[in-house]
């Protein structure tokens, strides 16, 4: 219905493409000069699933160091002798641990001057995933949901958002765009594989048809209609042939070992496998950044894992031609202390962060804003929330401006405020 | 079923008069007076009184969380006694199911709005104290009372679980406390004035002014489970230095000569000097002068302006930075009676004059949010919805039904059983489900609506129709395992409530259900493994019990959907079992389509 909603909405602001329109206009329905609404409707969504763009989010949780990523400081105190290291773009140089990415600095933008408020883990998580600070009003739907929400195809057996880990949710945008929930990468999501085989469930699901008309007709007809589309949508994932995509067997010996022997990389090799099924939001997510002590020698570690996955992902997506229709973000909820603590650990620093985006109409081989010196300032060019979702926004052909209507009536706009950052497209 | 009675018709049924809490019914009998006479102004046709089979499936539900038993239902529908539904409920309402199951829901209302993700540290033991409360028939007051004055730490003290919920934070908890116990929306008046409603930022901010003294911390360095709600009694390091920078900046400044260096500070500012003059020393000299000392201030603001304050400030939204307006704790309703505070009162005081204002009987509010929604949860839809969103400005549905209650409420001491008693009893709640094939609008009351079980009724009718006492292992993820050991928490039922659980102020058109939901009951080892039809399982008990199938076909009805089938059930199932040729195999079946029904997951 919402979905429905929202295609009218933007239909009547005109971004519909009207060339293509036109050409996927039968000669019949032109001729008798009417067509059906629905039929509009469903040109339209046609129009954006033939768009096929979707995005992964590959999320590092605790707050990464924004000096041991992509702002290195060797030549201050506070850089804490972490050696920075050349990329494939002259003049770009990013922290020694993450040679692979350097490799392909070409496809990455990054933007070394992120700035938020929000300083806990819990807060800061929340609103780099839904662009509001939590309240206990309304729960917000995550950009991930508002994403699917405006490019699933419905057609599609498999969920539109799926969560590699756990993730923040779809909030009051409700179930159709709730995240699928993936805690092990590589093997079948949980009571998903067939427990009898696949005609004894189908004898189960004709039994189920016929027995459900009895309730429906003595009053349950309403959730009786809810609980047959929802059986319809599980028994479609758990008998559809997509389902495979979960299964990582048939890859390559050797493109599964660059991606590397673990469930980061094997979340992200199923990232580009879901994408490349039409799942429209992807998020991958890496534990144990919040690096109160032992900062330096945590990062090298996790990096190993995380440098060669992420670097991995972008170089399958462009080979496989997906990476002009795939946005590949990364990001975590904050930034940390330039200055090192006694404990060699950093702490949480929301003044200033950074991210890389990837794909999608984003000119890669480049870095955006900078920091001072001592990297306690940003000096160059702030980007805050709302103007990474924004970017996001204009990189997906996303309505940011689209409003959905929170449970107490109100409408929220999918990006309240901020502007997109140009650079990343110029 | 098709006959719907005019209800200038509908007599009074004995059924409903007489016995052992008699001033229940009979407010019962009032309560449906007044309603019959609205509904039939409106001249709405109501759904007569539903079956046995139904109401106790119903009753069973709504009061203890679980489908009744095979027995159960035998031994109900044999039962003459025309007082047995009042009976009934009333046993019901004195087991401690009720407590566990109401207890449970009342925790859920508290910490599903949770913006504190340790909340899992609270959440046993604000369990199991919400449990005890019902349980030792503690008045919706105390309860009020004892949540919003709290202290302690927060893994023994349960009454802490709404403060840590929101880690103390004035703002959250005051928005919370208005939303559960007033059912009044205030936070949109956080940054605005409230923009349909009369509430305005004063009104928000005064509110959260009775809480600035809260504090929620860690009180072992080493145990990060070790937090504790404590009152703050003096202002931390961050508010000593908001006030009178000048003076302060004198007193440390020994020498007088504008600066402050190392060897003149003492105390806490000494051990931080350091890494405040990295901080804030911006020429630097080394040294701070008194304006790079003021601008420690506005950073400490920066992070979390009057944060630490012992007195209430309302951010100013135009400079964040900055400490915003003093604001003295005031209660926003104005007809609601409650003791002045003064600035400079302690945080109990405060609390417990918040607690005042929220409780006294002259905050109509208090009463009308409870048993609004004990009413929705019971009959589907409440006078107002969403639940926790009532207040002047809102609509409510038969209001002067609504006022009865709270009334009632009210003259009984915030007794939470009565109205659980009274609703109960009336025939608004049994009243019979009817189809609406023509989906028009159906005025709420006049007859039953269908509504989702929340995760813990289902959890519990798997319990009882599967009867197994453990689910066994349901997700990968185990975390809080060993806190809620300690306090006898099945974890399984965490697990299971993370899969299928809602916040219970959701409408309940709004609860759909999702596909990991509908996978878990499809075709998830646990409840493959339980449906056999061979070895130790109910169903296998009950095809050797029952060898003939028709016999066995009801019994398994009665089990699952707590009813006999219908002749059309019946004839379908029949067919499926000559097609099948095995008898077990078709059972597991007929059995698996039970459970994945529509119907075993709604209250009908």
């Amino acid at each position: 219905m919402s979905a429905f909603v929202h295609e009218s909405v933007s239909l009547n602001s005109g971004r519909l493409n009207r060339r293509r329109f036109l050409r996927n206009l039968s000669a019949g329905a032109l001729a008798s000069g009417f067509l059906p609404l629905r039929d509009v409707m469903s040109l339209h969504a046609d129009e954006l699933r033939q768009q096929g763009k979707s995005m992964i989010l590959i999320w590092l949780a605790g707050g990464p160091s924004q000096l041991e990523t992509f702002d290195p400081k060797p030549n201050h105190e506070n850089g804490g002798g972490t050696e920075a290291i050349s990329t494939s773009v002259p003049g770009i140089r990013i922290a020694q641990d993450w040679p692979k990415l350097a490799s392909v600095m070409d496809d990455l933008a990054i933007i070394r001057s992120m700035q938020n408020k929000e300083g806990a883990h819990q807060r800061a998580t929340y609103q780099m995933h839904t662009g509001y600070v939590p309240s206990g009003s309304v729960k917000h739907p995550s950009l991930g949901s508002c994403i699917a929400q405006q490019l699933a195809d419905h057609e599609n057996d498999l969920p539109s958002f799926v969560s590699i880990g756990q993730t923040i949710g779809a909030g009051f945008l409700g179930v159709d765009y709730e995240p699928f929930n993936v805690t092990r990468p590589g093997s079948l999501p949980q009571n998903l594989a067939l427990q009898k085989s696949a005609s004894r469930y189908q004898r189960r699901l004709g039994l189920l048809g016929e027995l459900e008309e009895e309730f429906a007709a003595r009053g349950g007809e309403q959730p009786v209609q809810n609980h047959r589309q929802l059986y319809t949508k599980a028994s479609k994932l758990v008998l559809s042939p997509q389902s495979q995509v979960f299964d990582l067997s048939g890859e390559s010996e050797q493109l599964t070992s660059e991606y590397g022997d673990s469930d980061f990389g094997r979340g992200c090799l199923l990232a580009r496998r879901l994408v490349e099924s039409g799942v429209s939001f992807v998020e991958v997510r890496s534990n144990g950044w919040d690096t109160h002590q032992d900062n330096f020698s945590t990062i090298s570690e996790k990096a190993r894992e995380v440098d060669p996955a992420s670097a991995t992902l972008i170089k399958d997506l462009k080979q496989r031609g997906m990476l002009e229709n795939t946005l590949v973000v990364f990001a975590g909820e904050f930034g940390r202390t330039p200055r090192v603590n006694p404990r060699g650990g950093r702490d949480h620093f929301p003044r200033a962060f950074n991210v890389w985006l990837s794909g999608c109409g984003v000119r890669g081989g480049q870095t955006i804003g900078a920091t001072s010196r001592d990297g306690n300032e940003i000096v160059d060019r702030p980007v805050g929330v709302h103007d990474l979702f924004q970017s996001i926004c204009q990189s997906l052909n996303v309505d940011a401006n689209h409003e959905n209507i929170s449970p107490l009536g109100r409408p929220m706009k999918v990006v309240d405020g901020g502007e997109a950052v140009s650079e990343l497209f110029a | 079923m098709k006959h719907l009675m005019i209800i200038a018709l509908a007599g009074s049924i004995s059924i409903w008069n007489g016995a052992c809490h008699g001033s229940e019914q009979d407010f019962a009998a009032k309560i449906d007076q007044e309603l019959q006479r609205l509904l039939l102004e409106e001249n709405v046709v109501v759904a007569p009184a539903t079956s046995d089979e139904d109401f106790l499936r119903r009753v069973y539900l709504d009061l203890i969380g679980r489908v009744p038993s095979s027995s159960e239902i035998t031994v109900f529908g044999l039962d003459p006694d025309v007082d047995k539904r009042a009976k009934v409920i009333d046993r019901l309402i004195e087991s401690d199911e009720f407590a566990n199951f109401w207890g449970r829901y009342f925790k859920r209302v508290v910490t599903s709005r949770a913006t504190e993700q340790r909340i899992r540290l609270v959440e046993p033991a604000f369990e199991t104290w919400f449990i005890d409360q019902i349980e030792q028939d503690r008045s919706w007051d105390q309860i009020t009372r004892e949540l919003i004055t709290a202290t302690g730490s927060v893994m023994d003290t349960g009454a802490t679980g709404l403060i840590f919920s929101h880690t103390g934070e004035p703002q959250e908890v005051a928005a919370e406390i208005s939303r559960i116990f007033l059912g009044i929306q205030l936070s949109c008046a956080n940054c605005h004035d409230h923009p349909t409603d009369s509430w305005t930022r004063d009104s928000f901010h005064g509110l959260a002014a009775f809480l600035p003294r809260v504090t929620v911390r860690r009180e072992d360095r080493d145990d990060p489970r070790s937090f504790a709600v404590r009152s703050l009694e003096q202002s931390n390091r961050r508010g000593r230095y908001t006030e009178n920078v000048d003076q302060i900046f004198r007193a440390l400044d020994r020498n007088r000569d504008g600066f402050l260096v190392k060897a003149e500070a003492r105390g806490p500012f000494a051990t931080r000097f350091d890494q405040i003059l990295a901080a804030s020393d911006s020429d630097k000299n080394g040294k701070l002068s008194l304006k790079e000392f003021e601008s420690i201030r506005e950073m400490a603001n920066m992070a979390q302006p009057g944060r630490g304050e012992l007195e209430y400030y309302m951010p100013n939204l135009s400079n964040p930075a900055s400490q915003g307006t003093l604001t003295e704790p005031v209660f926003f309703i104005p007809e609601v009676r409650g003791p002045e505070v003064n600035p400079g009162s302690s945080d109990q005081t405060r609390r417990h004059a918040l607690a005042d204002y929220v409780t006294s009987p002259t905050n109509a509010w208090f009463a009308r949010a409870f048993v609004n929604r004990v009413w929705a949860e019971m009959l589907g839809k409440g006078f107002y919805m969403p639940v926790d969103d009532m207040g002047p400005e809102r609509f409510a549905m038969y209001e002067s039904v609504l006022d009865m209650l709270a009334q009632g409420f009210v003259d009984h001491d915030y007794d939470i059983k009565w109205v659980y008693r009274t609703i109960a009893n009336t025939q608004a709640y049994q009243r019979r489900l009817t189809a609406n094939p023509s989906g028009e609008y159906q005025p709420p009351f006049a007859s039953a609506v269908p509504a989702r079980l929340s995760a813990d009724q289902i959890y519990q009718s798997l319990q009882e129709v599967l009867q197994i006492e453990s689910m066994g292992r349901i997700s990968g993820r185990n975390r809080g395992n060993a806190i809620q050991q300690r306090y006898g928490i099945d974890p399984q039922r965490s697990q299971f409530v993370q899969l299928f659980g809602v916040d219970p102020s959701t409408p309940p058109e709004d609860i759909i259900g999702n596909i990991p939901q509908a996978l878990f009951v499809m075709n998830s080892p646990i409840i493959e493994q339980n449906i056999r039809g061979t070895g130790n399982t109910m169903l296998s008990r009950l095809l050797r019990e029952y060898p003939d199938d028709s016999d066995a076909l009801s019994e398994l009805y009665l089990r699952v959907l707590s009813r006999e089938p219908t002749d059309r059930e019946v004839s379908i199932n029949k067919r499926f079992l000559s097609e099948i040729d095995n008898r077990n195999e078709a059972f597991e079946d007929i059995y698996w389509s039970l459970l994945n029904s529509t119907e075993f997951i709604t209250r009908r």
